[in-house]
């Protein structure tokens, strides 16, 4: 061992004040005050003039969300100036439409819903799932070919899903063919980008010494990539599944089949009492695919990835077998 | 390899600063050295995973900086274990050790390495070598289940499973107690064949090598016989 435990301590400057990184010691007593002394050193200009563009970024945070406020016309007053309206149309609500006919119409389309969301969770999986490890880069894929799957997994989720179920509907009509087409390929760029992050935040050691046995890029990423990512990747694809149950009711407004299809009838014909027992039925889908899906990703021992989010698989120990 | 140095940052002192070292075919060196002394750096240069500033190095008349196929040769008739746990978790012992030969076979192959299954040719070699490092138990296990000596002991036989004719060695007995470690060592000094290149800096382990090369803050500072404590003070010395 070096005998020069001294030097893993903090520093202390000949005072025995503790140094701060990018402060220099000096060798000798401190200079006493005077001309030279009086002279700020550069590191205190240096943090003045960090101090200022923070709160400068401050201010300039602030000043864009006043703006955005003042822009949209948000405030207080528009809803004080509305509530009759918004009264009419809580009034309007109650009781919701229990219809035997009207409940089985909108069991119907909950099942769609749910068709669309799994349908378009396994087109956005086919595409979405080879271009992340593509983007991956400790893969290493090819250059071009990263770029270019980095390229289209770009436009596939610049494009909101609401313009491609626009694009759809006037290419292959009205129904749920166009919501699984939108969703698919919307939720195929967003797997791309989310699990190309969780196949990059992999233990690298693994990762590299796979390679330095003399293993391809492929052998690599199927081996030690792809493996040690695999739980945190099942969980990002049920959160997206999740978000294409709450997409396909947005794009079901425009045409798209399922729940959204009924629920943009019923606004259209302003009957209120039916919109209610839908939106009832909406929330309710949402929650049991949330609580679904919760457990799910609780059995595959990751139990706090949000989207996004660069965690660590947590494997669950399970019990040892007997030889 | 001849007059190698290796810098990394700025201003950094360089890691390795022309290093001159020659090792022949059978040869056992330990690398002596404290922390941050060049030691595992000069494992990476071997490996073609550090590409020095200065220098030529040849492994078994190979340029490690040649063209990327002839390094891939080269690692693969490479063993390499090192310090670090760098096992795939959430596999078993069996998979990890089969995954350093992922170059034999392709898809097929290495979906059954994922589940632990393997051409027969290897599964007694495995057996084989599980047996004699005492992991044979253990095969499947996943890695998460066993310890810091049993996991170091799966990484040695995953390097022994290609028959290496280098076998580099990186701190493997670091973190290990002294029973475990010098069992560590002897497991290195059992393989027969190779040449062995094992770091350490830990002098009394080093003192089981015929030839010790020790680093200084990159340089070479003693290349024979294992040194007296009175030489291995100024090794260590900053």
């Amino acid at each position: 061992m070096r005998p020069d435990l001294g030097a893993s301590r903090t520093p202390t400057d000949p005072a025995g004040e503790p140094v701060r990184a990018g402060e220099r010691v000096a060798d000798g007593p401190r200079p006493a005050a005077g001309p030279v002394a009086a002279e700020p050193p550069p590191v205190v200009v240096r943090r003045h003039l960090a101090r200022l563009l923070r709160w400068l970024g401050y201010l300039g945070c602030v000043t864009v969300a006043v703006w955005s406020l003042g822009g949209t016309g948000v405030g207080v007053g528009p809803l004080v100036e509305g509530r009759e309206g918004i009264r009419r149309l809580l009034a309007g609500l109650f009781p919701p439409d229990l219809d035997a006919e009207l409940l089985r119409q909108i069991g119907a389309a909950t099942v769609e819903t749910i068709q669309i969301s799994v349908a378009a969770l396994v087109g956005g999986t086919a595409l979405g799932l080879p271009l992340a490890v593509l983007i991956a880069g400790n893969v290493r894929a090819p250059r071009p070919l990263a770029l270019a799957a980095r390229g289209l997994a770009t436009v596939l989720r610049g494009v909101p899903e609401l313009l491609w179920a626009l694009l759809f509907v006037s290419a292959v009509g009205l129904g749920p063919a166009a919501g699984v087409y939108a969703i698919g390929l919307h939720s195929a760029g967003m797997i791309a980008k989310l699990c190309s992050e969780q196949l990059e935040a992999v233990d690298p050691a693994p990762v590299e010494a796979l390679r330095l046995t003399g293993a391809s890029r492929t052998a690599t990423a199927v081996l030690a990539v792809v493996p040690q990512a695999r739980a945190t990747v099942a969980s990002q694809l049920l959160y997206q599944w999740e978000c294409n149950v709450r997409s396909s009711v947005v794009i079901g407004y425009v045409g798209a089949g399922g729940l959204g299809q009924e629920l943009g009838i019923a606004l259209h014909l302003f009957r209120y009492q039916e919109l209610a027992t839908l939106m009832a039925a909406v929330l309710l889908l949402v929650l049991l695919v949330d609580g679904a899906s919760v457990l799910v990703r609780r059995r595959l021992g990751v139990t706090a990835a949000l989207p996004g989010e660069c965690e660590r698989p947590r494997y669950r120990l399970s019990r040892p077998r007997v030889p | 390899m001849r007059d190698v140095t290796v810098a990394f940052g700025g201003g950094a002192a360089p890691a390795l600063d022309g290093v001159d070292l020659e090792v022949g075919t059978g040869e056992r060196v330990a690398l002596l050295g404290a922390s941050g002394a060049g030691k595992s750096t000069l494992l990476r240069v071997l490996l073609g995973a550090v590409r020095p500033r200065a220098g030529s190095v040849r492994v078994g008349g190979v340029d490690p900086f040649g063209s990327p196929a002839r390094l891939r040769e080269l690692r693969r008739r490479t063993g390499f274990v090192r310090q670090r746990d760098d096992l795939v978790p959430g596999l078993s012992a069996r998979a990890n050790i089969l995954m350093g030969q992922s170059h034999r076979w392709g898809w097929q192959g290495w979906t059954a390495v994922l589940r632990g299954r393997l051409p027969s040719r290897y599964a007694a070699r495995v057996r084989d070598l599980a047996r004699r490092h005492g992991i044979e138990e253990l095969l499947d296990r996943r890695i998460e289940l066993l310890s810091g000596g049993q996991r170091q002991r799966v990484a040695l036989v995953r390097a022994l499973l290609g028959e290496p004719e280098l076998l580099l060695a990186d701190e493997t007995t670091a973190g290990l107690d002294v029973v475990r470690a010098a069992a560590a060592l002897a497991d290195l000094r059992a393989v027969d064949g190779a040449t062995l290149l094992v770091t350490t800096h830990d002098l009394t382990l080093a003192r089981g090598f015929p030839r010790v090369v020790a680093l200084r803050h990159g340089r070479v500072v003693h290349d024979g016989p294992a040194p007296d404590d009175a030489a291995a003070g100024a090794i260590y010395a900053s």
